[in-house]
């Protein structure tokens, strides 16, 4: 069974994966994530062998993306198998025909821009509202596509593991002490 | 009775530590993980970059921890881990790597309060015994609590401003020094002389400290030396406010030792680690006929051996948390 993880937005999916979706939760409402990601995997693994992670390893909301991969990279650690990160990009480009993608954290987006094989054509960005706004108007963009979770975790155990170790979120965007 | 391990975590600032703690006073394994360097180049700790630091390192740590321990996770009675107070975003990771482990290898979970864990770290060399009064003083903490027993607090007063390591931190960064401002004053102090008449902080009869008009006096000071064109002496006025901060510890402690007749007294948090604050500390003591009690150097600063040993009394009590275990970023020992 493969567990998929992903906690870069306030929504919350976590979900059991053997050919097909075994188990699913999608939680919606904004409470503190720390409270429910925990609970709610270990309501979806039940009685179930883990034989494989899959985390989405960002960009997104900081503290959520970071709670996702602190959790999946020990539990892959402590069972000792395999884990893979599916970025939250990503999952928008395979779950959509369109494959220059963006996402808003309400200051701004982050942009994606990938080849027909899922190759990276640029960089990922993060454009504030206004740089975002110029930007879609010269650019044909899917904002906020609806996730395929079965074609994301399809796409995602076709990578190569990762040590849990070097499991690491990325954020893309700036701090203000980096500015 | 059986032996009790229990491992430990702590990520509540800027080091990630995991430990492994037998019987709650020996510890077998501790590693400690400090990020100092890096916040030093920005002053200060940045909190999201703690965060990011301890999701990168919180596995790796774990298995230095149980490679030092030749244990792993199954050997264990519990998982501990600080749930407050602190950084939030450092607290998290620390807390939702702690409910894996107690979720994969079902252990239970005993969440520690960080402050309650300065207190234990005396547990590790057996140096707490009741009554006692401890004294906390770190960064955001300055109080005096009475313990009767294991988990037994009763506070008898605190700052109604600033703690004293954040009046060192702005102190220190008033006259120029660099990131730990506290241990920097303190080295500075070293060669100065208490030439600088400074405000005594709360001359009252209450166990209450005040920081903050102390800090604005250093602040004014400095501020007026350098319109009128004069240079200031570092060392003595790092040394004349180390000396009046120490010195409103001091008259409190004596007070108390006075009034309670306790005899045994510990003091924990990083401020702790001022070496001319424990000298003077132990002077009061003794002058009471009191015995000071310190955990070694290594258990001052932020290391989950002592959220190990805090952990122990709770194992005791069944004291168990869930996986819905949240951080606080505040949280008070009384």
């Amino acid at each position: 069974m493969n567990l998929f993880i992903d906690t870069h937005l306030n929504d919350v999916a976590i979900i059991l994966y053997d050919n097909l979706i075994i188990a699913k939760e999608i939680i919606k409402e904004k409470k503190e994530n720390s409270r429910i990601i925990m609970p709610t995997i270990k309501k979806v693994i039940g009685d179930n062998k883990l034989s494989s992670i899959i985390v989405v390893n960002g960009p997104g909301s900081f503290t959520g993306v970071r709670l996702g991969v602190t959790i999946a990279k020990t539990l892959a650690y402590t069972l000792n198998i395999p884990i893979r990160t599916v970025t939250s990009l990503e999952c928008l480009a395979i779950s959509s025909p369109n494959h220059l993608v963006a996402f808003s954290d309400n200051n701004g987006y982050y942009v994606g821009n990938f080849n027909e094989n899922m190759s990276l054509k640029e960089e990922y960005k993060y454009l504030s509202n206004s740089e975002f706004v110029l930007f879609s108007s010269k650019n044909e963009v899917s904002i906020d596509s609806e996730l395929y979770y079965d074609k994301i975790i399809k796409y995602a155990l076709e990578k190569k593991p990762i040590n849990p170790h070097q499991v690491n979120p990325i954020y893309i965007k700036k701090l203000s002490v980096e500015k | 009775m059986k032996d009790v391990y229990i491992l430990s975590i702590e990520s509540s600032c800027d080091e990630t530590s995991i430990a492994i703690v037998k019987n709650g006073n020996e510890v077998v394994a501790l590693t400690i993980l400090t990020q100092m360097d890096t916040h030093a180049e920005f002053g200060g700790v940045v909190p999201e970059i703690a965060s990011r630091m301890h999701t990168e390192n919180i596995t790796m740590v774990l298995e230095e921890t149980l490679r030092k321990a030749k244990m792993g996770v199954e050997d264990v009675d519990a998982i501990a881990v600080t749930y407050a107070p602190g950084l939030l975003g450092s607290l998290l990771v620390g807390i939702e790597f702690a409910k894996v482990l107690s979720y994969v290898y079902n252990k239970p979970l005993i969440k520690v309060n960080h402050l309650i864990g300065h207190i234990y770290a005396n547990k590790i060399n057996d140096n707490l015994h009741f009554p006692c009064l401890a004294l906390i003083i770190s960064g955001g903490h300055t109080e005096l609590i009475k313990m009767t027993g294991d988990y037994e607090f009763e506070l008898m007063g605190e700052t109604q401003d600033d703690a004293i390591g954040e009046a060192f931190d702005k102190v220190a960064r008033v006259i120029g020094l660099k990131y730990p401002g506290g241990p920097n004053i303190e080295k500075l102090a070293l060669n100065g002389k208490p030439t600088y008449k400074l405000p005594k902080p709360v001359n009252d009869d209450s166990y209450n400290f005040s920081y903050s008009g102390l800090k604005s006096s250093v602040i004014n000071l400095v501020h007026n030396e350098e319109q009128r064109g004069n240079i200031i002496n570092k060392e003595d006025l790092a040394c004349s406010f180390q000396y009046t901060a120490v010195e409103e510890l001091t008259r409190k402690l004596d007070m108390a030792l006075k009034n309670t007749n306790i005899k045994n007294i510990i003091i924990a948090g990083g401020v702790s680690a001022n070496k001319y604050l424990r000298e003077e500390i132990n002077k009061v003591c003794l002058k009471n006929g009191a015995k000071l009690n310190l955990p070694e150097f290594i258990y001052c600063t932020d290391n989950a051996a002592m959220i190990g040993a805090a952990a122990y009394p709770l194992y005791l009590k069944k004291d168990f948390a869930d996986l819905d275990l949240n951080a606080e970023s505040t949280i008070s020992i009384c």
